[in-house]
């Protein structure tokens, strides 16, 4: 076999490679589409259809009543709102906070740098669930609503870890800059403040991005605050126990197109900042 | 007069450090130290939530009762003669029932599992069996998903690494995985996993003449840990990826140009230069994917609900169903000790580059 004929094949060999790890990517999400447009007669079918067909003429039909259902559910479309409203909180907040962190840590001098470093990075591992029933305790005993409450205990991960990933950033900024606005007489603070953070303005979306996934995905918390309040629960704790409206039985056309509406902003973002999410992602995961 | 200024302005810097840390430091007093430090003490108390009943110290019951482990035989069942009963249908020997063997005082064990080493029939009871059950189940769910993202995540990461058209297509479709919610795509799974043919594993394996097209994955319990393994492997795999793609890209080309024109083949390449050059991005994901599959939660507690645990949705479990706060308290610490050895060894492996030194 001569070098070309070898090029050849091996190509050939990458593409069925791709196309393969394409399918079991892409497959689960593309079988919710179609499942999500099955009436419940069309997903009683066995064997399932690979499209959606009608049960007795076999024609491919579309059906549409899942997503009218879904749009209609108050239980959802509050859900909705309440995600919205808690993810941006906790990506603004957590950007604030964590820019400052950010900083401090990856461009200033002070004693106990080492120490804090450590403590921020073993913060970004700090499993949830060990704090969960502290947490419970303390919102109940404190009496605070369960959408504040998500607020403020989702920093518990978005906190350490945009303050880790921010500090990543922030050390790869030439400290040149940093000195020569402090000889002309900057303060600190004027310097992060003025110059650095501007700098720092693609980290802080790609940043954004991920604690905003994180929180509007997060389910722990959400479910355990809410038990007792359905009107503040979040699209994960509404889709895993959908409440229909219609359905008797478990409604999984419904609930694949809620998956499907909640999903998809996510898979947009992951479609326009694919490179800075990747970078963002590594920054934060392997990068000392 | 210069070093004086300097000083001064060193001075001012920490302090500004101090002032743009505390913010941080204190948030995460607040909703990680202070919570932590009262689940140490519940784990100690037989409190329960929402109750007027007073709590009391009750010193390590909690963590006894989680705890506690034993391994009795069970002897065989005796005919008259003295002999074993064989059971006719099987050609097996019958066996006592567990209950007999295991102790019922001061604490009553129940059974985890019965197991046979060289001709003896044992029973592995517990106080807890659920709780001993969900600890081991969540360590095979850890050995088995990391291991089988490792092996997917670096041909994965591998094919995004080459040259083709559309790499940035397939690098954002890697990503749909990682960016859907848990939430949903647990229920995307179970749907496909239903015990019949309406679901399409059980389709897909009725076309291909596997099984009965009813095969009950997430119901019976020989299917159910690689049911819950094989969903997190396609959920977290491209995360896997992404970490070993960063290492990948840190290798220079040019060694591969140099073993090239030596001749090694490219298995010989990846085996002896991409392996050993990967080590310790290797080392970091993988603690880094232990410590996050032994606090799995979502996707147990979404598709499995009772039917069987991981440690964090016993502990959840045992808060918000029995309202066991003491109790619950302690399974979270006994995870907590669990997730911070593997933590220690992470933080070990990856280091921490600071410039005070």
């Amino acid at each position: 076999m001569n070098t070309k004929t070898r090029q050849r094949v091996n190509r050939i060999l990458l593409w069925v490679l791709i196309i393969v790890m394409a399918i079991w990517m892409l497959f689960p999400f593309y079988w919710a589409i179609n499942s999500s447009f099955k009436s419940e007669s069309m997903l009683a079918m066995t064997p399932a259809t690979f499209v959606p067909r009608d049960p007795t003429t076999k024609q491919i039909s579309l059906f549409f009543r899942n997503y009218e259902a879904v749009f209609t559910n108050q239980a959802f479309l509050r859900a909705i709102v309440n995600s919205a409203v808690v993810a941006g909180s906790v990506t603004l907040l957590a950007l604030a906070v964590g820019a400052f962190a950010g900083f401090a840590l990856g461009k200033l001098r002070y004693r106990g740098k080492t120490g804090t470093l450590y403590v921020i990075l073993a913060m970004t591992m700090f499993p949830a669930i060990a704090v969960l029933t502290g947490l419970y305790a303390m919102i109940t005993n404190l009496g605070i609503q369960p959408i504040p409450s998500m607020i403020a205990t989702y920093l518990l991960f978005s906190l350490p870890f945009t303050a880790w990933v921010l500090t990543a950033f922030f050390r790869e900024l030439p400290t040149e800059i940093f000195q020569s606005a402090q000889v002309d007489g900057a303060s600190p603070f004027q310097t992060f403040y003025m110059i650095m953070l501007p700098l720092t303005a693609p980290a802080l979306v790609t940043t954004g991005l991920l604690a905003f996934i994180g929180a509007w995905n997060e389910y722990l918390f959400a479910l355990t605050f809410t038990s007792i309040a359905p009107a503040s629960r979040t699209l994960p704790v509404i889709i895993a126990n959908f409440p229909s409206q219609f359905s008797m039985q478990i409604p999984f056309g419904e609930i694949m197109a809620a998956g499907i509406i909640s999903s998809v902003p996510l898979i947009a973002l992951v479609f326009i900042f694919q490179r800075r999410i990747v970078a963002g992602l590594t920054a934060g995961a392997v990068k000392g | 007069m210069a070093r004086a200024g300097g000083s001064d302005l060193a001075q001012q810097e920490q302090r500004l450090a101090y002032w743009l840390l505390a913010p941080t430091f204190i948030i995460l007093l607040v909703i990680a130290i202070y919570p932590l430090v009262s689940v140490f003490y519940n784990s100690f108390t037989n409190a329960v939530f929402a109750s007027t009943t007073p709590t009391e110290f009750v010193g390590l019951q909690n963590y006894q009762t989680l705890l506690s482990m034993t391994i009795k035989v069970v002897p065989p069942k005796l005919d008259e003669a003295g002999q074993p009963i064989i059971d006719e249908a099987t050609g097996q020997i019958k066996y006592e029932s567990a209950v007999s063997v295991l102790p019922r005082e001061p604490m009553r064990f129940r059974q985890v599992t019965q197991f046979n080493l060289f001709g003896t029939q044992y029973v592995l009871g517990a106080t807890d069996p659920d709780f001993i059950r969900a600890v081991w189940d969540t360590i095979i769910f850890a050995v088995a998903t990391v291991f089988l993202e490792l092996v997917l995540g670096m041909i994965v990461a591998l094919i995004v690494n080459a040259n083709f058209k559309g790499r940035g297509l397939m690098r954002a479709i890697i990503l749909v995985p990682w960016a859907i919610p848990t939430a949903v795509s647990s229920q995307m799974w179970a749907y496909m996993l239903q015990p019949n043919r309406t679901g399409f594993f059980n389709t897909l394996f009725w076309y291909l003449g596997l099984g009965s097209g009813e095969i009950p994955f997430l119901s019976d319990p020989a299917w159910q840990l690689p049911s819950m393994i094989m969903i997190d492997v396609w959920k977290t795999t491209p995360f896997m990826a992404l970490l070993l793609l960063a290492g990948l890209q840190l290798i220079p080309s040019d060694i591969y140009e140099a073993a090239d024109v030596d001749g090694a083949s490219p298995t010989r390449q990846f085996f002896q230069l991409t392996l050993p050059l990967l080590r310790g991005t290797i080392a970091v994901a993988l603690v880094f994917r232990t410590l996050d599959a032994l606090r799995v939660f979502d996707l147990f507690q979404i598709v499995l609900g009772q039917a069987r645990y991981s440690m964090a949705s016993y502990t959840y479990y045992q808060l918000i169903q029995n309202r066991q706060m003491g109790y619950s308290s302690a399974s979270s610490v006994v995870i907590f000790v669990v997730l911070s050895i593997f933590a220690v060894a992470y933080m070990r492996s990856l280091g921490v580059k600071s410039d005070e030194h």
